[in-house]
């Protein structure tokens, strides 16, 4: 065998851990239960404690609060996601499964690949999820299924970018217990966004955070489909946002991986 | 009145019988041995005699009282230490025996009197008052001990206390059991190791898989299973020759590796310079002689088929007598 | 042999309760940051819905025009609910290393041992609440007055109880850490699904009917009395019902389960 790996067998490792980081996630009810459960029932409360807002003067015109909703429980469970597989990464750093991984011939960005293939799936599962709720308690998708394979892409890239970063800190810390304890983060991040409540009618200095917070972007791109239509502005701007997010998970990975070797 | 009694004991997991039918009776002040593999159903067992489980079939009663019927009797009767030292890392040991001691209902300043002599005791006087998180696995084990002991127990049950510890820790723990039943408390024993229950134990029942298959002291299940061998390393010679001479002192045992002659001998050692006579006589020089006494992994074998312990050299009493 | 000196039964308990409360709070002074997570949650949760819903309370029907006043009480239950919650989950970890089974092999009566776990959570679920009203009085919520605030920790202190009897339950059922989201799920269930982000008229109809028939929505409004008006005995009562109704049902659930677990 010679020195470097061809990309074909690159391709396969990332397939192989690919594959191995879906399974787990999914055989797992602790890394799957989060990502469904919380979202849902957060979802059911606001919609139905805050489904008066939709009175508020200068509320966007939709079908339902639920309608409006979704986008910011697609965004919840994507992070959760990208939260879930940072904390499966740490746990197979605490197990030794990743020492097994360094010591195999293979490029270290398969390692953390491989991880975010798990995280993808998990992405693509709740946006699913979601629409499937939305439709079968009455929301519709204003752009049809155009409309729907755009916020479901959207999501399962937001939910790889996001994942990036729970891999970073992961790889970076080591500790599952640590990474899970950014569970609370997750939500700040996303109260400080317009993923629950329109930007113009939030509070300061919660307004001032959003109008700059990537994930308002993400938020946006991935509600505008089901609310009103396909929006070119919102759509590049979304994946501007994710593109972002994703050079600081690569960079803060590749750190955090350097780190790693160096220490042990 | 036995200290210990099991009638039929049985437990069932759903359709898996882990306990099945279990007889026993251990006199007041002994040491009972159980010895057995991991899963033949000891740790169970156990669990059932310290009222953590409920027989689905037969009885037991422990210091007089029933163990399903009469669970609070039991437990004040009883100290319990578990397999692998359930302690709370954050709590320092002093602290662990003084909660063990309001668990028993032992009033504060008794309490705290109890657990430092106890914490004395077990050589731990001067960790007392690290957390247990920093002690070593000898350490735990000495700590689970002390708390087990803190109400003065009749019946002391040991579930496993030397599994995984290095052979200073596991002496140590060894002369506390024996110090304790001198001191009168009845001692229930399991362990897979065979060394511990022949060094230990008065009595010893071996379980497998959920049935207790040999009971009675070490001396008498190793008689059971026949006399004591002598085997032979031969320097020159053939094996068949030396075997056709010392048919006549007793039974050949299949040679060990083809090379080592194995007889029986009823007298044992008294019978070594007989075996060496004939031989001599016969021309036949010998290199190494050694006397082996059944152990209690011959037993184990004879009633299971199978070695409990992979270091059995480790535990085999042979005499080397000479080459 | 047996040990001789043997305090009366009700000391012996008392005592237990109390060394298992030190326990709980050990865990609390000796691991580094344990107190964070629970204060955090809540206080997020008052910090981000106050932002993000802040606007709701130009619709009519509110009481009060300070949304901050309004959610306060949720927090500091959702906080209590945590923290019971998180006890629950403590005693999983405590089956699953085995700890239950020194307790359980004394002979201290069963219902001691989960009134102690059940009481720490409720002393500790103090903290949580306190950190919250500080900071939603510093952003100007007003003084609920000594009665109303007396009765909000009342109610705290009850729903901690509440949540740490439905974790044990839980706990003692499942045996395993991995039922840690069913317990605090089912908690921010039993306290969202109430007038929490609006009152009753505001919300929409299925889960006004929830509410309706939830005890935590009288709990809630007990809670909210002093923060958005005048403590009167009419919001009082119902609370302190529910809260025994709840107590008593989880309590014999969780107790049951405790004697399941031995003999």
């Amino acid at each position: 065998m010679n020195g470097r790996a061809s990309l074909a067998t690159n391709l396969r490792v990332v397939r192989a851990l690919g594959m191995r980081s879906v399974r787990q996630t999914f055989r797992r009810p602790q890394l799957i239960a989060p990502i469904i459960v919380f979202p849902t029932l957060l979802l059911a409360i606001q919609t139905g404690g805050a489904s008066a807002a939709v009175e508020l003067p200068g509320f966007p015109p939709v079908q339902s609060f639920l309608q409006f909703m979704l986008a910011g429980a697609i965004m919840q469970s994507l992070m959760l996601a990208g939260n879930s597989g940072g904390i499966a990464l740490a746990v197979d750093i605490e197990m030794g499964f990743t020492d097994r991984l360094f010591a195999a011939p293979i490029p270290r960005f398969a390692i953390v690949l491989g991880r975010l293939a798990g995280t993808a799936a998990l992405g693509l599962f709740g946006a699913l999820w979601f629409l499937a709720i939305g439709l079968i308690f009455g929301a519709e998708i204003e752009s049809g299924v155009a409309g729907a394979l755009l916020a479901v892409a959207l999501a399962t890239a937001a939910a790889c970018a996001v994942g990036g970063i729970g891999a970073a800190i992961a790889l970076r810390t080591g500790s599952a217990s640590v990474v899970q304890g950014l569970f609370p983060l997750v939500l700040v991040v996303l109260f400080v966004s317009s993923a629950f409540f329109p930007q113009e009618l939030m509070i300061e200095p919660a307004k001032t955070i959003a109008a700059y917070n990537p994930l308002s972007f993400v938020a946006e791109g991935i509600r505008e489909p089901m609310i009103s239509g396909i929006d070119a502005t919102d759509t590049l701007e979304a994946l501007a946002a994710i593109a972002g997010i994703i050079i600081l998970g690569l960079a803060l990975s590749a750190r955090a991986l350097r780190h790693r070797l160096r220490v042990g | 009145m036995p200290a210990i009694v099991a009638e039929g004991l049985e437990r069932a997991f759903g359709e898996v019988l882990a306990v099945q039918g279990i007889d026993l009776a251990v006199e007041e002040g002994e040491i009972y041995g159980f010895l057995g593999p991991n899963g033949a159903g000891k740790t169970t067992t156990v669990r059932m005699l310290t009222t953590l489980l409920l027989p689905t079939g037969g009885r037991a009663s422990v210091a007089g009282h029933d163990v399903s019927a009469e669970a609070r009797a039991v437990r004040r009767s009883i100290g319990v230490a578990l397999q692998e030292a359930a302690l709370d890392p954050l709590m320092t040991g002093r602290e662990l025996i003084r909660l063990q001691a309001t668990l028993q209902g032992i009033p504060t300043a008794e309490g705290r009197r109890r657990a430092d002599d106890l914490l004395e005791r077990v050589d731990l006087a001067g960790a007392a008052d690290r957390r247990v998180g920093t002690y070593s696995g000898g350490m735990q084990r000495r700590l689970d001990l002390a708390a087990a002991l803190v109400h003065e127990p009749r019946v002391l049950f040991l579930d496993e206390p030397t599994t995984g510890l290095d052979p200073v820790s596991r002496k140590t723990i060894w002369e506390e059991v024996r110090a304790l039943n001198n001191e009168g408390t009845t001692v229930f024993l399991t362990t897979q190791y065979l060394e511990e229950a022949d060094q230990l134990a008065d009595d010893v029942g071996i379980i497998d898989s959920g049935r207790i298959v040999a009971e009675g002291t070490p001396e008498s299940l190793k008689a059971e299973i026949g006399n004591p061998h002598i085997q032979l390393q031969l320097a020159e010679g053939s094996v068949a020759e030396a075997e056709a001479k010392l048919g006549e002192i007793g039974r050949l045992l299949p040679p060990k590796d083809g090379k080592k002659v194995l007889v029986e001998v009823e007298n044992g050692a008294a019978d070594i310079p007989r075996v060496v006579r004939i031989l001599d006589e016969a021309g036949i020089a010998v290199e190494a002689l050694e006397l082996v006494r059944p152990t209690l992994d011959d037993v184990f074998v004879a009633k299971t088929g199978y070695h409990l312990e992979e270091e059995s050299e480790e535990n085999s009493e042979q005499e080397p007598v000479g080459a | 042999m047996e040990a001789t000196a043997q305090l009366p039964a009700w000391r012996t308990n008392l005592a237990t309760i109390g060394a298992l409360m030190t326990r709980a709070r050990n865990e609390l002074l000796r691991v580094p940051g344990a107190a964070i997570p629970g204060v955090l949650a809540p206080t997020i949760f008052f910090l981000g819905l106050n932002g993000v819903f802040g606007a709701l309370t130009q619709l009519n029907g509110f009481s009060t025009g300070s949304y901050e006043a309004f959610i306060v009480p949720v927090s500091m239950l959702q906080g209590a609910g945590f923290t019971g919650a998180a006890a629950g989950v403590n005693l999983a970890r405590d089956i699953e290393a085995g700890w239950l089974d020194r307790l359980l092999v004394s002979p201290t009566p069963r219902w001691v041992l989960l009134a102690g776990t059940v009481l720490a959570a409720s002393a500790r679920a103090l903290i949580p609440a306190t950190f919250v009203i500080a900071i939603a009085l510093a952003l100007g919520a007003g003084f609920p007055g000594l009665d109303g605030l007396a009765i909000a920790y009342l109610m705290v202190a009850a729903m901690a109880a509440i949540a740490a009897c439905w974790g044990s339950m839980l706990a003692l059922r499942f045996k395993s850490q991995s039922a840690a989201p069913l317990m605090q799920s089912g908690m921010m269930a039993l306290i969202l699904f109430t007038p929490a982000y609006a009152p009753l008229a505001l919300l929409s109809g299925w889960l006004a009917d929830v509410a309706r028939i939830n005890p935590a929505t009288d709990v809630l409004e007990a809670a909210r009395q002093g923060f958005v008006g005048a403590v009167t005995w009419a919001d009082t009562w119902p609370g302190l019902l529910a809260v025994a109704g709840m107590l008593a049902l989880l309590g014999g659930l969780a107790l049951r389960e405790m004697r399941r677990t031995a003999v």
